[in-house]
């Protein structure tokens, strides 16, 4: 199916977010299922896609995980935990009992479930990746991994193995979300992995031979992939961040996600060598900077987008056109970013002469 | 050479254990504090610098030698404070209002403490009224923003605004930073500069306060 859209000239923005701003109350449509289903319907009327992808709150898995602890959804993004915890507490976190989740979690369950019962439209979920979701769980994630990069094991160091306890917390609080996305009808899961990229990891360790890469991001990750394997459920796979080619390469090959998302910062053109035939490559636009016309104008965006999309042809990989990433919603930046949005939607692929 | 070279090198490696033992170590022997940071931690910073614009170094190598600086600077403030030695520059640093994200910042923050200036950091969701009340209270030379995400970024320009209406916007240079800012932002807001990376900020920092002595 992925592969006939990006045969078909599929192009599409990650836009939930510009939709629900047009509500007059976004937050409260973030929380209630049936409203914050419309607005995911909406945006993938508004754009022609059956794709219905939803809104790329990041937020919900962490959320859920601390309530588990006492800790309020109020207090939740600010929370990081700080000392290896005790086994109690790590027990509770990785339990693998549903509990009951924030109501955004509960939203976006609903959300798919509504999206689920109209029969042109395909329900996408969304979590964050284990690896990203540790990132927010520790003050200084950076450090630990840089620590267990160098070979420094969890009984040599709290930090790293408050690393490695909060990996397999984070593996839990996704797999359930992940089970209870599924059972509300998602067909594909994007994972989202911002942070495995080279801020967070070194290519100088990585270059040295460090396995840092494989336990912190491929091994957690192959796991997710054998779950949504046993539901039947495809994977797309997003990370916008810096990255170099053996982390692309790894991601395209070893997850194999139905459809591989990256940040404005690769070129898909020259991506396409490092990704199997059969995952498409989606994206990237770099329109995190559309809220400016000095860093991006209009024409640049337009001029970008036939760029890519002529490339794309002459390489002949299967490609999706769309954003980095979400494209937020910005006060007084709205409509120039709306503009520049429609406007790379607006651009078609050149015919390539014979 | 560096008057140091196990405390230099254990910057240069990350290695904040070491970097306490030197410390201690040149502490016990009697140098002094001003000496070890001029002479030693600063080169060993710049030299982690010059790392990560060439692209061998990276962020968390950049990281793990600002906090093996940061563990030896804490070791020589009491010093410092008992011989009445003020830092030269004096750096007030935060995340902008309704943001949450740190990272970029303490990287920020580590690379100027290892450049020698004094910093004080706000943490994160720093108001407009708090960057503003912090310039009053401290008289920073600098202030530094941050900001990841283009619907906080706004705040940068409503603190901008507030050091305006409060008389006090000649008296601090403004730098800005963040995944999403760009140089044409900063221009568009009224800030003094941008950086990308950490360490250019450190480069931004003195070529500005130069620029202001000159």
């Amino acid at each position: 199916m992925f592969l006939r859209l990006a045969a078909d000239g599929l192009s599409m923005p990650v836009g939930a977010d510009l939709v629900l701003h047009e509500e007059p109350d976004p937050e409260s449509v973030r929380n209630s299922g049936p409203a914050l289903g419309r607005v995911i319907e909406r945006t993938a009327r508004r754009w022609n896609t059956p794709l219905a992808i939803p809104l790329m709150d990041l937020r919900l898995e962490k959320a859920d995980l601390l309530a588990r602890i006492g800790v309020s959804v109020q207090d939740a993004d600010a929370f990081h935990f700080t000392a290896p915890l005790d086994a109690a507490t790590l027990a509770t976190l990785c339990d693998g009992k549903a509990g009951s989740s924030c109501p955004g979690g509960t939203a976006r369950d609903e959300a798919l479930q509504y999206i689920a019962s109209i029969p042109d439209l395909f329900p996408v979920g969304m979590a964050i990746g284990p690896f990203s979701l540790v990132t927010r769980l520790m003050a200084d994630p950076i450090a630990a991994a840089a620590m267990a990069g160098r070979g420094q094991a969890p009984e040599d160091s709290d930090e790293v193995r408050l690393l490695f306890q909060c990996l397999q917390a984070a593996e839990a609080a996704i797999h359930r979300s992940v089970r209870s996305q599924i059972a509300h009808g998602a067909r594909a899961i994007m994972i989202c992995e911002p942070a495995a990229n080279t801020s967070f990891l070194s290519p100088r360790q990585l270059k040295a031979g460090s396995s840092i890469f494989e336990r912190l991001v491929m091994e957690p990750n192959l796991r997710l992939k054998a779950v949504l394997d046993s539901s039947a459920c495809d994977l797309i796979f997003h990370d916008c961040g810096e990255l170099i080619d053996p982390m692309v390469e790894a991601f395209a090959h070893r997850l194999h996600p139905v459809i591989l998302s990256l940040g404005g910062s690769r070129k898909l053109w020259e991506d396409a060598r490092l990704v199997p035939g059969d995952v498409v490559l989606y994206g990237n636009l770099p329109t995190k900077s559309f809220y400016s016309d000095g860093a991006m104008p209009i024409e640049e965006v337009i001029r970008r987008t036939r760029e890519l999309l002529t490339n794309m042809k002459a390489c002949g990989h299967p490609h999706i056109l769309g954003s980095e990433c979400d494209v937020l919603s910005v006060p007084d930046a709205r409509e120039t970013i709306l503009k520049k949005v429609d406007a790379m939607m607006s651009v078609t692929a050149p015919s390539i002469p014979h | 050479m560096a008057l140091n070279q196990e405390l230099y090198d254990a910057i240069l490696n990350g290695d904040a254990k070491k970097a306490r033992a030197a410390t201690e170590a040149a502490i016990a022997a009697g140098v002094l504090p001003m000496a070890l940071i001029q002479e030693s931690m600063v080169p060993a910073m710049d030299e982690v610098g010059r790392l990560f614009e060439s692209e061998e170094y990276f962020v968390p190598e950049l990281l793990l030698a600002g906090r093996a600086m940061k563990v030896a600077l804490e070791l020589l403030k009491p010093l410092l404070a008992a011989s009445g030695t003020k830092m030269a520059v004096r750096v007030v640093i935060g995340t902008v209002k309704g943001d949450l994200h740190d990272i970029g910042k303490n990287i920020v923050a580590s690379m100027l403490e290892g450049s020698g200036f004094e910093v004080i950091d706000l943490g994160t969701d720093v108001s407009p009224e708090n960057f503003v009340t912090a310039v009053v209270e401290r008289k920073p030379h600098v202030i530094c923003m941050s900001a990841l995400l283009t619907v906080t970024m706004p705040a940068m320009k409503l603190t901008i605004d507030a050091l305006q209406t409060a008389g006090l916007r000649t008296q601090v240079k403004v730098l800005i930073g963040g995944a999403p800012v760009t140089h044409q932002y900063a221009k568009e807001i009224g800030a003094d500069g941008y950086s990308e990376n950490a360490n250019g900020a450190v480069g931004l920092v003195k070529n500005l306060l130069a620029a202001e002595v000159a």
